[in-house]
């Protein structure tokens, strides 16, 4: 398996966003709104906490 | 919604068999109640969680007296059915591999995976009783 942590949180997204727009939402158009909504939530989310979080140490 | 707008039962079939099928394999309950396309879609999204988190080295909890939390690690885990049964029956190392700098996202896959099969058999309930179409 591919050790990269950006595909690792890709792929959690992918599959998370897909998941939650198939059970949450009906009708095609609206499906694929709230997927590409909640998956680029997260990749961003993840992202911009990674760079709040970096100025502080990873070993105090 | 309002009751009286809510979507009409599916003709035959049985709760208990519905909730059982839908915790036994990711959909089946879905595909018993004639939501085939669903069920498919929620078979490979499920599976493929479950089987990336065994991939990343994820480990299969068991309850660990000393870490209390493992109770509900483990409930999650048996929350993905035959998926986690077959898993603990043909993997030989379950724990995981600590090491491995995947592992804390391959506990994720599969801890998610359990949780998203749970969620599943509550939408078979709420689809069996009309509460969602």
């Amino acid at each position: 398996m591919p050790q990269d942590h950006f595909l690792a949180m890709f792929l959690y997204a992918l599959l998370t966003a897909g998941f939650f727009a198939l059970l949450w939402r009906s009708g095609r158009r609206e499906r694929w709104r709230y997927f590409f909504f909640v998956l680029l939530t997260m990749l961003v989310g993840a992202i911009a906490a990674g760079w709040v979080m970096y100025p502080f140490p990873a070993h105090p | 919604m309002s009751r009286s707008e809510a979507p009409a039962r599916p003709a035959g079939g049985n709760l208990f068999v519905a909730l059982l099928l839908a915790w036994l394999f990711p959909g089946l309950g879905h595909a018993y109640l004639g939501k085939r396309g669903a069920a498919l879609l929620y078979a490979v999204i499920v599976t493929a969680a479950f089987l990336l988190g065994l991939g990343y080295h994820g480990k299969l909890y068991v309850h660990e007296p000393d870490h209390p939390l493992t109770v509900l690690a483990t409930f999650a885990c048996y929350g993905a059915g035959l998926l986690n049964i077959a898993s603990r029956l043909l993997i030989e190392n379950t724990g995981g591999n600590i090491l491995s700098p995947t592992f804390e996202y391959g506990c994720a896959f599969i801890l998610t995976a359990g949780m998203m099969n749970l969620l599943l058999m509550l939408d078979a309930y709420d689809i069996f009783t009309g509460t969602k179409g």
